[in-house]
């Protein structure tokens, strides 16, 4: 699960971590209000918050909006209401957003920061170690991936012990890596004991501060932060489950999550139902190599429930973009006759109006395969996984 | 001959009394699994599938001599599970629960190292000698006793590579094992690589991989540098998996570099895996390596 940057930065200044005064607002008047309230003659930030990197170089569909982007610098007073009432209820498009773009509902309003420099920070989980790992770098004209990409060796990491804080000799090897001058040393070990003790605590999954800003007296500051959390632990975080902006999230996917299926699209058009996200890789890839492709796949995993089986299959079903139906079933903690009434009580409700293949292997294969053959709906049952690609596949260009 | 568990292994299930343990217990108690107790804290001296459930591991392996462990306990109850196991010093863990806690399993992780207990998982159906024991939730119906070992980084897929070994006039398995899902995992490929080379009766092995983390790379590396190798076939999924999809860790990215599917493919190939691009290949390279006579 994901947060906004204003929630990100409120977590993080309770870890000690230094951020630039700021206020969130929903509307321009809210928005001239907390201008006035984090800094009295600006400038200031305005930033859209939606859920995406690159919101400065985004830029918005609707006209009024004008040309600049999702973070805007601030000089008067006067254009505070005027910047935000043209973002607020706008639509921001960036590179991570998808051509649709997000709404933007709420902008956060900050004290602008002069700084000297800059440079990418971020804790992660590194699964080969396995530790939390701490990453720095300059970044320049490019982004971290592809810095990791082109060139590694730029980027600094440091395997973090679980239970203790970073000792004197790492945060030697950061000032060094970076060329900090060791007026920056105490502020640099209280920001990532800060960042260290904040995942913990939290069960955050990835904390990105980018940039991390360096003032004048040396001082470090988080300019910006984007903090995932693990979702398995969430059940133990209710505090940071509810900051769940379900404007945010697929509303499909919302659904999956609500009976703990995983959902996921693509820009294909065949709708995947498996058990397994190994599986909908492997089904994936089998379609890929016959040139066709997944619109979106809904893993059911170990499901025991027939209703929320069903209520996962029709998420399938009532997706526009899905012209054909491929599902993969191999039966161990999950029975495949579950997902055959799965199938059957989905298909009552909202109806069948696609191209169905099945193939079923493992716990009680035989007897879902019995059910389906007994229910009339023009299924179509296969028993090798190409074979009941192909069997969609075929279905799909027979009914164009 | 196989790996890891046979017909000696003396099972204990934690958390016998759920209802999937119950289910899954008898049905390995029926396949012949030599499974001994049971634990459910605050349940020990009753019974269960006429077997003693105690309090602690510790005590079941006092009393039966258990020596492995399945764990049928919830995501959130892991890590306390597993501290029991370690400290209870067991061979082996086979951790079914899905959905861990990324904190929880760098705990789990740290346990591990340096005690005696191995995981298998989590995340996983487990493993499974044929005819002998299965500790998990292997459909049993389509296993047979037989010479390929077969690895697997993903659950629903090591059915797939079983069935494989059927087609191929009936190879059979010796032992399989399922290392997990997970973004994290007890052994890897390369323990199980290690001891299949060391079982006889393994003649050839199956590794399925998929994207994510370098685990691929590592048992390429630890392949080529073995002086005598039994052959090995070679999966990767992901291939239509496009570049930053959120069905990956993003971390990955930045922590290890981007490692698509096809390079994992790659580097099996030159440490001299032979490489299928599909699953349902596997039969006709196992019959190019073991032809009927």
């Amino acid at each position: 699960m994901n947060i906004h940057e204003y929630q990100g930065k409120q977590i993080l200044s309770k870890y000690g971590i230094v951020i630039p005064k700021g206020r969130i607002a929903y509307t321009p008047t809210e928005a001239k209000r907390a201008a006035s309230r984090v800094s009295l003659r600006g400038p200031w930030m305005l930033k859209a918050q939606i859920q995406s990197g690159a919101r400065a170089k985004g830029h918005f569909l609707e006209e009024r909006a004008g040309k600049k982007g999702g973070i805007r610098l601030i000089k008067s007073r006067r254009d505070i209401i005027k910047n935000a009432e043209q973002m607020l209820g706008a639509t921001l498009v960036t590179p991570q957003t998808g051509p649709k773009g997000k709404l933007v509902s709420r902008i956060y309003v900050e004290a602008f920061t002069k700084v000297k420099r800059v440079f990418y920070s971020a804790l992660v989980i590194d699964r080969m170690v396995p530790a939390i790992s701490l990453l720095v770098a300059e970044l320049g004209e490019l982004d971290i991936n592809e810095l990791a990409l082109k060139h590694p060796e730029k980027i600094l990491k440091i395997d973090l012990p679980l239970n203790q804080g970073v000792g004197l000799e790492q945060i030697r090897e950061v000032l060094e890596f970076l060329k900090l001058s060791s007026r920056s040393a105490r502020s640099l070990k209280r920001f990532i004991n800060g960042l260290h003790k904040a995942f913990l605590e939290n069960d955050a999954s990835m904390i990105e501060v980018n940039p991390v800003g360096v003032m004048a007296n040396g001082q470090l500051i988080a300019l910006d932060t984007k903090i995932s959390f693990d979702d398995n632990a969430l059940y133990r975080h209710k505090d940071i489950a509810q900051l769940q902006d379900d404007y945010e999230a697929d509303e499909r996917e919302l659904q999956a999550a609500k009976y703990k299926f995983t959902y996921c699209e693509f820009d294909g058009n065949i709708g995947c139902i498996v058990n397994g996200d190994g599986l909908a890789m492997a089904v994936m890839d089998e379609l890929q190599d016959k040139g066709y492709g997944a619109a979106c796949y809904l893993n059911v995993k170990g499901g025991v429930d027939k209703d929320k089986i069903a209520s996962g299959i029709k998420i399938i079903m009532t997706n526009p973009k899905v012209e054909g139906i491929l599902i993969n079933i191999l039966g161990g903690f999950l029975r495949c006759n579950l997902i055959a009434e799965g199938i059957i009580a989905a298909a009552s409700e909202v109806g069948l109006n696609v191209p169905l293949v099945v193939r079923f292997e493992g716990t009680n294969k035989d007897e879902a395969k019995e059910i389906l053959q007994h229910s009339k709906l023009p299924v179509i049952i296969s028993d090798e996984m190409d074979e009941a690609a192909d069997a969609v596949i075929r279905a799909i260009e027979e009914s164009d | 001959m196989s790996i890891l568990v046979d017909k000696h292994t003396k099972v204990v299930c934690q958390g016998i009394t759920g209802n999937q343990a119950t289910f899954h217990i008898k049905r390995s108690l029926d396949y012949g699994t030599h499974v001994v107790s049971g634990v459910t804290p605050e349940k020990g001296g009753e019974m269960h599938l006429g077997l003693p459930v105690f309090n602690t591991v510790k005590e079941a392996k006092e009393e039966t001599g258990a020596n492995a462990s399945v764990m049928f306990v919830p995501a959130p109850a892991v890590k306390y599970a597993m501290k029991e196991a370690v400290e209870a010093e067991l061979d082996l863990v086979v951790c079914i629960a899905a959905g861990i806690p990324l904190k929880d399993m760098l705990e789990v992780k740290s346990m591990l190292k340096g005690s005696k207990t191995r995981l298998i998982g989590p995340n996983t159906p487990g493993i499974i000698t044929p005819g002998e024991a299965r500790l998990g939730i292997f459909p049993e119906n389509i296993h047979q006793k037989g010479k390929i070992g077969i690895i697997s980084r993903s659950s629903t897929l090591t059915y797939e590579a079983v069935i494989e070994t059927n087609r191929a006039n009936n190879l059979g398995q010796s032992t399989v094992i399922g290392l997990g899902d997970d973004m994290m995992i007890g052994i890897d490929f390369i323990d199980a690589l290690e001891k299949f080379h060391q079982d006889k009766d393994t003649k050839a092995i199956i590794m399925l991989g998929r994207l994510g983390g370098t685990f691929e790379e590592d048992a390429a590396e630890y392949y080529k540098s073995l002086k005598h190798k039994k052959p090995v076939i070679g999966f990767v999924a992901g291939d239509a998996i496009p570049y930053g999809h959120k069905m990956g860790y993003a971390g990955d990215v930045i922590a290890q570099g981007n490692i698509s599917a096809q390079d994992k493919k790659e580097a099996l190939e030159k440490a001299g895996i032979i490489v299928v691009n599909g699953i349902n290949q596997i039969h006709e390279e196992l019959l190019n390596l073991f032809p009927a006579k």
